[in-house]
């Protein structure tokens, strides 16, 4: 059973998270100036969040072209926000999927560090079990 | 065709001839590299004793950018990507595969420390590839005993490898040895895969990144090789080696996983050394089947060798596409995709041997003399099929995935 009871639980944790890189000025000045749109597709429950730096959309028909689209279920998402899972394991063994530049993603990944500083406590806060 | 049917048609074409533009002048660089400064050392390379090793020669290409090409700008690297690795990789492998290899081996030792998205660790090691001085890499995974079988999640179990990790406090201790590493005699880490002690097989096979100076590494004997001559292969023993528990990556028991996402990477580039042998010897093959005359014809214009040229240069071609293909596919997916690249160097390494092999033929006995070269283009195609995958393994890779389950989008 998957971590998140419902999708609109799973839409107010991350979009609760990626509010947190909107709110980090060294996170949207960068991606302003990559041009770095991300699209997040969670499963289990379904989850859609475009991530610009213009600000967030939920769902699916509010996705706009990305140019980094990350595919993975929830229960990954929590393990990887949470510090459980690796990144590296994670694209290794499949769990989490990406399209879009490898160069940009390379990128990306340092930039989230605010996001794995505050999901556990946005988490708890929801109640979602660590 | 209506209007808007034929603009989509015109922005979606396919241009086979023009590489992004950073892609093109890396290619142009190497090639430059590769024609007036491999290109006037190749013989001696090729005929010296088996540890020598050019150090100049590296820093030449080091300069070009050949030791961080696919490190993102931000520590230093020109961040062209696998296609611009790959493409760079067929115009030095064209004059020299050996000295090719020196940097794919590199890029390889790279891989894990790009992939683990750990900037502490990015910044500890992918910086040394920026300096003055030239700093090169190497991946250490093949043992006495065991090679291939790393590669295969299937055959973990049964896998014979004998290095081992066992954690200490902060540390990692690593027992064992490596064989066949090229670069191990020359570069400044390793990205070493040892199996968690008292796990069965590779079952708990682990990454970790390993500077070579640590106490207890000790570099062996270089093997002496029938071809790729100017790249050294070595042992590589760790005698209760101390490795910071930082430099591990991803988790314990996860090196199988790392392992093939960082060879899926590695293929296209070792497709593009392969296509570059191959260009080379149809080169030569087309020089000479146009200046020679025989009964009076050119030997371009005899059907039956005609058909050989013909052959060999779609070869050529079908090698190309593949690994530009593969190498797309790497710079957009992750994880790397196992299909295209195992495909792209299963063919493209058949190629090598395939028009080395017919080049060597059709020039006769200037095709056996060493001052022709062709006769060095076989023995290094040889040696492309080894690594990163043998036509077996490959084989496995490619049918492996003609059976799984095509990923949802």
């Amino acid at each position: 059973m998957s971590v998140f009871p419902s999708s609109e639980m799973a839409v107010k944790v991350f979009s609760s998270l990626f509010a947190v890189l909107l709110e980090d000025d060294d996170f949207v000045a960068r991606a302003r100036q990559e041009g770095l749109s991300v699209r997040l597709v969670h499963t289990k429950p379904d989850c859609e969040i475009f991530v610009a730096p213009q600000g967030l959309r939920i769902g699916e028909e509010q996705a706009g072209p990305a140019a980094i689209t990350l595919r993975m279920s929830c229960d990954t998402a929590h393990a990887l926000w949470m510090g459980q899972l690796m990144v590296p394991v994670a694209i290794a063994t499949g769990r989490l999927r990406i399209r879009g530049k490898v160069a940009k993603v390379l990128e990306l990944v340092p930039m989230l560090r605010p996001a794995f500083d505050r999901y556990p406590e946005i988490a708890a806060a929801a109640g979602i079990a660590a | 065709m209506n209007t808007a049917l034929s603009e989509s048609v015109s922005e979606a074409a396919l241009n086979f001839d023009v590489l992004p533009n950073g892609v093109e002048q890396f290619r142009e660089a190497a090639k430059e590299f590769a024609r007036n400064v491999v290109k006037p050392r190749v013989q001696e390379l090729d005929q010296k004793p088996a540890a020598h090793f050019d150090w100049d020669l590296v820093g030449h290409g080091h300069r070009v950018g050949l030791t961080r090409a696919a490190i993102p700008k931000e520590y230093g690297g020109l961040g062209v990507g696998m296609l611009g690795v790959a493409t760079a990789l067929e115009e030095v492998a064209a004059v020299c595969p050996g000295t090719a290899l020196i940097f794919g081996a590199t890029l390889l030792g790279q891989a894990p420390v790009l992939l683990s998205g750990d900037p502490r660790l990015q910044a500890r090691f992918l910086p040394l590839f920026s300096g003055d001085e030239p700093v090169l890499a190497c991946n250490a995974v093949t043992e006495e005993d065991a090679g291939c079988d790393l590669i295969v999640p299937s055959q973990a179990e049964h896998a014979r490898n004998v290095t081992t990790a066992r954690r200490d406090g902060d540390e990692y201790v690593l027992t064992g040895r490596k064989r066949f590493i090229t670069n191990a005699k020359v570069a400044a880490f390793a990205s070493v895969f040892a199996n968690m002690a008292g796990s069965p097989g590779a079952t708990g096979l682990t990454s970790f990144i390993v500077p070579l100076d640590l106490p207890g590494v000790v570099r062996g004997p270089v093997a002496d090789k029938m071809g790729y001559r100017a790249c050294l292969g070595s042992e590589l023993e760790f005698h209760d080696v101390r490795v910071p528990a930082e430099y591990m990556i991803g988790a314990e028991g996860e090196g199988m996983a790392i392992n093939m996402a960082q060879s899926n990477m590695a293929r296209a580039a070792v497709a593009g050394i392969s296509t570059g042998v191959a260009r080379s010897a149809l080169e030569q093959a087309i020089a000479w089947c146009g200046e020679r005359v025989q009964g009076g014809r050119h030997l371009k214009d005899q059907q039956f060798t005609a058909a050989k040229l013909a052959g060999m240069a779609a070869k050529v071609d079908a090698a190309r596409l593949l690994y530009l293909r593969a190498a797309d596919k790497v710079d957009n997916e992750l994880p790397p995709p196992v299909y295209e690249p195992a495909a792209a160097k299963l063919f493209a390494d058949r190629t090598a041997i395939d028009v080395a092999e017919t080049a060597l033929s059709l020039l006769g006995a200037r095709g056996y003399l060493r001052s022709y070269g062709v006769e060095k283009m076989m023995r290094d195609a040889l040696g492309t099929r080894i690594y990163e995958g043998t036509p077996e393994v490959l084989a496995l890779a490619v049918t492996d995935s003609l059976y799984a389950e095509k990923d949802e989008w």
